[in-house]
């Protein structure tokens, strides 16, 4: 029921992603370009929130699509849809990047990044985004509905791939209180997608 | 823990976050592919996903698409029991002349030292079960201990969006279960399957990665579980380009450096 929700585009109007993966896989361009024009966004939006360096956004999304391109066949449909998938991967990748930066601090290698983070630009979304701009907003409107201790530690844990105890410590809050907040928000995210789709 | 204790957990574990024994107890769960908790991680790893959706929208440069594009057309892997010895005292007493009432004493004596020998005895005998048991119990958790680690293993590869799926079909008798294989470029090859045949004495399964170009390459050695559940995870010593498909034949007990029967399951790879 859930994963139904994410059928973006209903038959008859665009390709679906599997389709466009089969096509991929016949090495057609076009198909990549077509799911890039759909996540393009989206992923960017998701790496550069984690990776906070537009250049390094760039190239990891680089990276993730060409991943899809190069290994279409490790994705099954069978094993769930695909966006979830290319979010999981950019969010990993994204992640592995983040901590190799966060390790070259420690050894006081990093080089201060002067770049300037784009500004927000609100556009109108393309007929095949409308279902994930509602749960988009579905999201938000959680996110913001949390108080703000359980909002943050829901986003270390999401965006910047910290432990329990890492957040408890940066969060100076007592372990239990971290991992009951963070519980409790993914139960509320479960909900209401779940709420969403019936 | 029992799948609906685990029910709350599965967004935690999508996340990356669950540790210790949670953790432990779900991915033994999912190596033994639970019929709960697989869609229920499923799910979950839907739910996490949409919090990508809370980053601030952001449009890409242009140029990312075109380079993208070019980029693409340009492009074209038992524990053994210790039998344990156990010293047993056998005292012996020397004869020599003495009064009857020496002897009276003596047998007394030689009664009483019997009586408590053989309480020592039994005291020892006893201390050795004890010991035995003991040496079970530990190698009983360890065995233990290894089936959950390679149960987290397992899980960690079939659940990497970076891993390949593969079923390896049976070749000979089509009615034989197949054996699902998970690719994964650094954490390797996990293979999975329920209700395989027994495997006669003496023989065992050995997994090889045919290559394109070359020999076999042996990857593993088995044997089904009890259960005829098998799941290990074993290391992809072939570059994953270079390997043309996954193959299992049935082996003298201790594996073959090369195939020596025909192949009973099979999967191409690339």
């Amino acid at each position: 029921m859930l994963l139904a929700v994410v059928q973006p585009f209903p038959e008859g109007s665009q390709p679906a992603d599997a389709e466009l993966m089969e096509r991929i896989l016949q090495r057609d361009a076009g198909a990549l370009e077509t799911l890039y024009d759909r996540y393009g966004r989206p992923v960017y939006s998701l790496v550069l929130r984690i990776a906070q360096h537009p250049s390094s956004a760039e190239e990891i999304v680089q990276d993730v699509f060409m991943q899809l391109w190069r290994s279409a066949d490790r994705f099954q449909i069978s094993r769930g849809p695909l966006e979830p998938w290319l979010f999981t991967m950019a969010r990993n990748r994204a992640l592995d990047f983040l901590r190799l930066k966060r390790e070259k601090q420690r050894r006081r290698e990093d080089s201060s990044d002067s770049e300037v983070v784009p500004s927000m630009i609100a556009r109108p979304d393309p007929e095949g985004a409308i279902d994930r701009s509602r749960r988009a907003e579905k999201v938000r409107s959680l996110m913001s509905s949390l108080p703000d201790s359980q909002r943050r530690a829901l986003e270390l844990a999401y965006f910047e791939g910290m432990s329990h105890s890492e957040i408890a410590e940066s969060m100076g809050e007592a372990l239990g209180t971290v991992k009951s907040w963070i519980r409790g928000g993914l139960m509320r995210l479960r909900d209401s997608l779940e709420e969403a789709s019936s | 823990m029992d799948c609906e204790q685990l029910n709350p957990l599965y967004e935690e574990y999508a996340l990356g976050i669950l540790e210790g024994e949670e953790r432990a107890e779900m991915e033994a769960h999912l190596a033994r592919a639970c019929p709960q908790c697989m869609p229920g991680v499923a799910k979950a790893r839907f739910v996490v996903a949409q919090l990508a959706l809370a980053a601030p929208e952001m449009q890409p440069p242009a140029a990312l698409r075109g380079k993208i594009m070019d980029a693409a057309k340009s492009s074209a892997n038992t524990a053994v029991a210790i039998p344990v010895a156990i010293p047993v005292a056998k005292p012996s007493a020397p004869r020599t002349l003495f009064p009857v009432w020496a002897w009276i004493a003596a047998a007394a004596l030689a009664l009483v030292t019997g009586y408590t020998i053989r309480q020592m005895g039994n005291q020892n005998a006893q201390l050795a079960e004890l010991r035995k048991q003991m040496r079970l119990a530990t190698l009983q958790s360890q065995a233990l201990q290894n089936q959950i680690e390679q149960g987290r293993m397992v899980a960690s590869v079939m659940m990497s969006p970076d891993s390949k799926s593969l079923k390896l079909m049976p070749t000979k008798d089509k009615n034989m279960p197949m054996v699902h294989a998970y690719l994964h470029p650094h954490m390797g090859v996990a293979i999975t399957a329920d209700e395989m045949p027994a495997v006669s004495p003496g023989r065992t399964l050995q997994l090889w990665f045919v290559p394109k170009n070359g020999m076999p390459v042996s990857a593993a050695i088995f044997r089904p579980g009890a259960s005829g559940q098998i799941a290990l995870v074993a290391p992809v010593t072939v570059p994953m380009d270079q390997i043309a498909a996954l193959a299992v034949t049935e082996e003298p007990a201790g594996g073959s450096p090369q195939p020596t029967s025909a192949i009973a399951w099979m999967a191409q790879v690339n």
